[in-house]
């Protein structure tokens, strides 16, 4: 008798403590007084942009707290995703691509936030275009990170050639030449291209005016061919090595091991905090990125970040406060002050740019009227053809295509396995 | 009468006492059972109920029939990842039982050190699976990587690129991970080794066996259990590999080195396709299942 109640006790306690895990903890009520405002961010120790916009925030808003949830960058997209299928409540969700944007509001998963953008004024949001559904914004850009040169200046003094102030991809292969060399027993290599496919295919794109998403991918060839030239003439790190030892690109540039790196805005103010640092010595400018054509106006690629309201917030109020403040010339500021490029632009957010060099050549290359066309397109498709963009740029960069045959199976795989 | 009588209680009694110490034991494997049950038999139940569906794991489930299959016929992805775990499989399976046999009978005989050595065959199984595959890629490097450097001091002229070709990513795949499972096994030798009685072994030396002799007919039959036990557990993980391949080459270059549980991963996790994600794990199961089922057919029929 003794013995079945102890098991019948611990069967019930198996079993309590199972229900208790599946059942949700009871709904909170909105607070009167301060706020608690969550928001999705990703690594955030090595993302100071948020730190930063939380800190003005709070500071603005005294009786609003920030509450970061702070997940793994790789993770990120997986794991809002899972939770906003679970009715997770975080009240501020970062969209860390349009792709996922485009998802999550196509779902009935974000507040519509037309209001901010209206008060804003969208003419004053760069990059705003991919967020409009059907006439209503579902999120609003605080930073649009666009595609430019790096380069470095010691190198270019040291082999007497002139900076690269708005060249075409033919000035920029035969500097790659006139830069490879070596310095004190270290390779120097002329440019160092990224393992990613954008880095040939994003920027064939927005030049030639080619469509990511259409199957026909003819645009791509001058790139395929450039690229090509730099690794087989060893003036620029080849892709098998970069890709399979997993190279940073920030190593090469900082350790003065290429002399020229076109790359996303983002990393300035990485290279900014790396000099700060005492980590790299490099005296660095960035110019716009090569064009087909002399005399062409700028045009390259690039991708906004926003930030978007979870339709199960209880705080909604205060999001979109947080919106219009991160998103505005406030925010823009907070961010601009540490080498993050704004979505939103103004004389005094340019002014607060303190982390790019003060040369002309950069000033100008970050101030001029430019083209920045999205990375990849939106649509149920992109990441399907992404996938397969992505295998076929890694075989024509090894080498085990060539690039009319690489870009014909490009052309026949998106066709038959996606479009059709 | 009167003993059938006394009998009825009695057997009430002991009914009672089974079905009481049934409970208990139930109750003591029910925390594990309840994490099992919920983590992996129900998943792996709906997984053959969602392979008949479209779900994106957020709208409602659409049945569709057999459309997930007829997909898979039509995929090139699915039949280049299937190609490629049974080129993995064919590679991992005999190299990793041969090499764990070969290590197992070096390390059975009494040398000084045989502690440390056993040990160090051991280590690669507890390494860290990433470090692991970081260090191959260094050592494969096709211009800096010691390998390389090695073959052309031996004085090959053109050696191979390794994981940044379609051609020789596979077997450099298959070298790792070899290497990497080798100690694992040999330990499950070496036990199957040391159970063999030593009489064996002098019996046939008195009947003047020479080593190899003595190797065929005693070692070979007499491991044959544990080789069963290799053999089961060396195919199904060798057709499950995943870990290896995504932190190595990620499938590449191109789709050279994609393997089914990877392109389930993709397809489920990445694309939000879970019923084609599922309809393919499917697949996956019944291979394992039937080469299982194949491997216990020929045991059987061996003992027999």
């Amino acid at each position: 008798m003794k013995r079945t109640s102890v098991s019948a006790a611990a069967i019930t306690a198996a079993i309590g403590l199972a229900l208790t895990g599946c059942s949700g903890a009871p709904a909170q009520q909105e607070d009167e007084g301060p706020v608690t405002l969550s928001v999705s961010v990703w690594n955030m120790e090595q993302t100071p942009e948020f730190q930063a916009l939380f800190d003005a925030f709070e500071k603005a808003n005294p009786d609003i707290t920030i509450e970061p949830v702070d997940i793994l960058a790789d993770d990120y997209s997986e794991k809002v995703t899972t939770m906003l299928a679970g009715g997770d409540k975080t009240d501020v969700l970062t969209m860390k691509n349009v792709t996922d944007y485009a998802r999550y509001a196509n779902r009935g998963q974000l507040l519509d936030v037309s209001d901010v953008v209206e008060s804003l004024g969208a003419d004053n949001l760069a990059g705003i275009e991919p967020f409009d559904l059907d006439g209503k914004y579902f999120s609003v850009p605080y930073r649009q990170d666009f595609w430019l040169l790096y380069y470095n200046k010691g190198l270019f003094d040291a082999a007497g050639v002139d900076y690269p102030d708005h060249i075409t991809w033919d000035e920029y292969r035969s500097l790659a030449e006139k830069l490879t060399g070596e310095t004190g027993g270290q390779k120097v290599y002329g440019t160092y291209q990224h393992y990613w496919r954008s880095v040939v295919q994003a920027i064939a794109a927005a030049q030639t005016g080619g469509d990511l998403l259409s199957g026909d991918y003819d645009f791509m060839e001058d790139q395929y061919k450039l690229a090509l030239e730099l690794q087989n003439g060893g003036y620029a790190l080849d892709f098998g090595t970069a890709k399979t030892q997993q190279i940073s690109y920030r190593t090469m540039f900082e350790t003065g091991q290429a002399a020229m790196m076109p790359m996303g805005t983002w990393y300035i103010s990485g290279i900014a905090a790396a000099i700060a640092d005492g980590k790299s010595t490099v005296d660095w400018g960035v110019a716009p990125m090569p064009q087909i054509d002399s005399g062409d106006d700028t045009v390259t690629f690039g991708s906004p970040t926003a930030f978007a309201v979870n339709k199960n917030s209880e705080h909604e109020a205060a999001a979109k406060k947080f919106l219009e403040f991160a998103a505005g010339e406030e925010g823009a500021k907070a961010i601009a002050a540490i080498g993050v490029v704004p979505a939103f632009s103004s004389d005094d957010v340019t002014a607060a740019f303190t982390a790019l060099p003060t040369d002309d050549l950069s000033v100008t290359t970050f101030n001029e009227p430019k083209d920045v066309v999205l990375e990849m397109p939106v649509s149920e498709n992109s990441s399907d053809i992404s996938t397969i963009l992505d295998e076929e740029h890694e075989l024509i960069m090894v080498g085990d295509s060539d690039i009319a045959s690489g870009i014909a199976t490009m052309d026949e795989r998106v066709t038959r396995d996606v479009l059709e | 009468m009167a003993i059938a009588a006394t009998r009825a209680p009695m057997r009430q009694e002991s009914r009672a006492r089974a079905r009481r110490n049934a409970l208990v034991g139930w109750s003591f494997i029910l925390p594990n059972f309840i994490g099992f049950a919920v983590l992996t038999l129900v998943p792996m139940g709906a997984a053959f109920v969602v392979a008949f569906m479209e779900w994106d794991s957020y709208s409602p489930p659409e049945w569709v029939g057999f459309d997930n299959f007829e997909r898979m016929l039509r995929d090139q992805s699915f039949w280049i990842a299937l190609g490629n775990t049974a080129y993995y499989a064919a590679g991992h399976i005999p190299l990793t039982m041969l090499a764990a046999l070969g290590l197992a009978l070096l390390l059975n005989k009494r040398i000084r050190g045989l502690g440390f050595f056993r040990t160090t065959m051991f280590f690669p199984y507890i390494t860290s699976l990433v470090a692991v595959a970081v260090v191959w890629n260094m050592l494969f490097n096709p211009t800096m990587g010691p390998i390389n450097q090695f073959l052309e001091w031996i004085g090959v002229q053109d050696p191979p690129g390794w994981t940044t070709t379609s051609a020789w990513s596979m077997p450099a795949v298959i070298i790792t991970s070899v290497w990497r499972d080798m100690g694992y096994y040999m330990v499950l030798y070496l036990a199957g080794l040391q159970a063999i009685p030593q009489e064996y072994y002098e019996a046939a030396h008195v009947d003047g066996a020479n080593a190899w002799q003595r190797f065929w007919n005693i070692t070979i039959p007499s491991l044959r259990p544990t080789t069963f036990f290799v053999l089961i557990m060396v195919t199904i993980a060798s057709f499950k590999v995943f870990d290896l391949i995504v932190v190595m080459t990620d499938g590449g270059p191109g789709r050279s080195t994609l393997v089914l549980s990877q392109l389930i991963y993709r397809e489920g996790i990445k694309e939000n396709r879970f019923g084609y994600s599922s309809a393919i794990s499917l697949v996956l199961f019944l291979i394992v299942l039937v080469f299982t089922v194949v491997q216990f057919r020929i045991q059987k029929r061996k003992e027999d």
